[in-house]
């Protein structure tokens, strides 16, 4: 059949696929360093593409008895901070025309409402929760957006950050939580004061929240996990 | 096999160089994407969640959770589009075969091995087509869980017995690669079976 002279013998392939495979799998962990440059390279696009998914009106929502509690995980960067709900200021800052520092009472004082969405973590699990509080488009049309804010920075108690683009952040099911499951909401779940969204994946669900500051572009800070690798967008 | 050692062998009829890139870049592609999903997998397993058993390093891409997510989402679009120039090209190719009842006309009625051998082979990389459209319309449903709701809603047929339908969109979207593994296997050994070396360097670019 094949002469010596074939370079590509039965012989000769065989060896070469019984060589390959371990070069190709060598090459995958060489490959990890890539991953970030596939990143760069297509999640502007991906990220333009779920912006433009996203509705501006409610999403359905779950039934309250598809509610399951054991299901939520709890992730935290650093730790659970301790905060003394009486002394707990929400600050609204930046490009706003009046600045504010609101108490709970205050957050009280706006319309509630409740959401019963699935919580969607980066890591694969979800689970399906009550989250009930004001909106965060009445909280910021408190303090009069300018027309020239486009993303929210938000930070929390444990030093925690996010940005967020404003469209996410006025979406009618955006809630600011102070309430989980029809209790108020427990410190290791963000007390006195949450995000909770259907649309954004968990990592950006700030817990803890004390500050919201308007800004016209985003920022070097984009995140915690965002400044380490993980998409901005992040819509569900 | 078919081909006669004694008569000198005809040169190989290479497939036309687009047609072998195109095989080449799909087999990248799933390689690609299953290796980044199992990196996803690893953050927290479908079986067992934080405590479950990941998979081996070896197998997986991307280094951690979002270098995974990197490659999986990275890839996402290319894998869509390859699919579905794969699919146009083989509806418009098989179209009158598949519709004449060919190749399960083939199994039911003949007797001839080789002919019944490339008819298990068409099938094979039909059923591959299917179990990557699936794990496409899975993956969707849960890239955007909230926007394609109704995507997910179809996923939810076990929740009388108590599996959420995140859980089964979870379960289906791995299975595709065991799936696709087994028709890979398939794929390889019948294309060996019906054409032999000959055909496999016919395909290789």
């Amino acid at each position: 059949m094949a002469t010596p002279a074939d370079p590509l013998s039965r012989r000769r392939s065989l060896g070469l696929l019984l060589g390959g495979a371990p070069a190709l799998l060598l090459g995958g962990c060489a490959l990890n360093g890539v991953g970030e440059a596939v990143g760069t390279v297509t999640q502007p696009l991906n990220e333009r593409i779920e912006a433009l998914l996203q509705g501006k009106g409610k999403l359905p929502e779950f039934r309250p008895s598809q509610v399951d509690p054991a299901a939520l995980l709890i992730n935290s960067f650093n730790g659970t901070p301790e905060i003394d709900p009486g002394g707990y200021r929400l600050a609204v800052a930046g490009l706003v025309s009046r600045p504010q520092r609101l108490d709970l009472t205050a957050l009280a004082a706006l319309p509630q409402h409740q959401c019963v969405i699935r919580h969607v973590c980066v890591e694969g699990w979800s689970a399906v929760v009550a989250w009930s509080g004001p909106r965060l488009a009445d909280v910021l049309a408190l303090a009069g957006l300018s027309p020239l804010a486009g993303y929210v920075f938000i930070e929390s108690a444990d030093q925690y950050y996010e940005s967020w683009d404003l469209a996410s952040a006025l979406h009618p099911q955006t809630l600011l939580a102070t309430h989980m499951n029809g209790a108020p909401l427990p410190a290791a779940n963000g007390a006195p004061v949450r995000l909770a969204t259907p649309i954004k994946l968990g990592y950006k669900l700030s817990k803890w929240v004390t500050g919201l500051k308007l800004m016209a572009t985003l920022g070097d800070r984009r995140g915690y996990w965002e400044d380490q690798g993980y998409e901005w967008f992040a819509g569900l | 096999m078919p081909a006669s050692t004694k008569r000198p062998m005809a040169p190989i009829r290479y497939a036309p160089l687009w047609t072998r890139a195109f095989h080449s870049f799909n087999l990248l592609v799933i390689l690609l994407m299953a290796a980044s999903g199992l990196q996803i997998y690893n953050a927290n397993p479908v079986f067992g969640g934080r405590g479950g058993a990941t998979v081996p390093e070896l197998f997986t891409l991307g280094g951690w959770l979002a270098g995974g997510r990197d490659w999986h989402f990275g890839v996402m679009g290319l894998y869509a589009a390859n699919l579905g120039v794969w699919i146009g090209l083989l509806i418009r190719q098989r179209h009158q075969r598949l519709a004449a009842m060919g190749d399960l006309g083939t199994l039911r009625a003949s007797s001839n091995t080789p002919k019944r051998r490339l008819a298990v082979h068409r099938l094979v990389y039909t059923l591959m087509l299917i179990v990557l459209g699936f794990s496409l319309i899975t993956g969707l449903a849960m890239y955007k869980p909230a926007q394609f709701w109704w995507l997910v809603a179809p996923f939810s047929f076990a929740e009388a017995a108590g599996h959420d339908s995140w859980q089964v969109l979870r379960v289906c979207h791995l299975a595709t690669i065991p799936a696709i593994a087994l028709l890979l296997g398939a794929h390889v050994v019948l294309s060996w079976r019906v054409g032999g070396l000959r055909l496999w360097r016919s395909m290789a670019v």
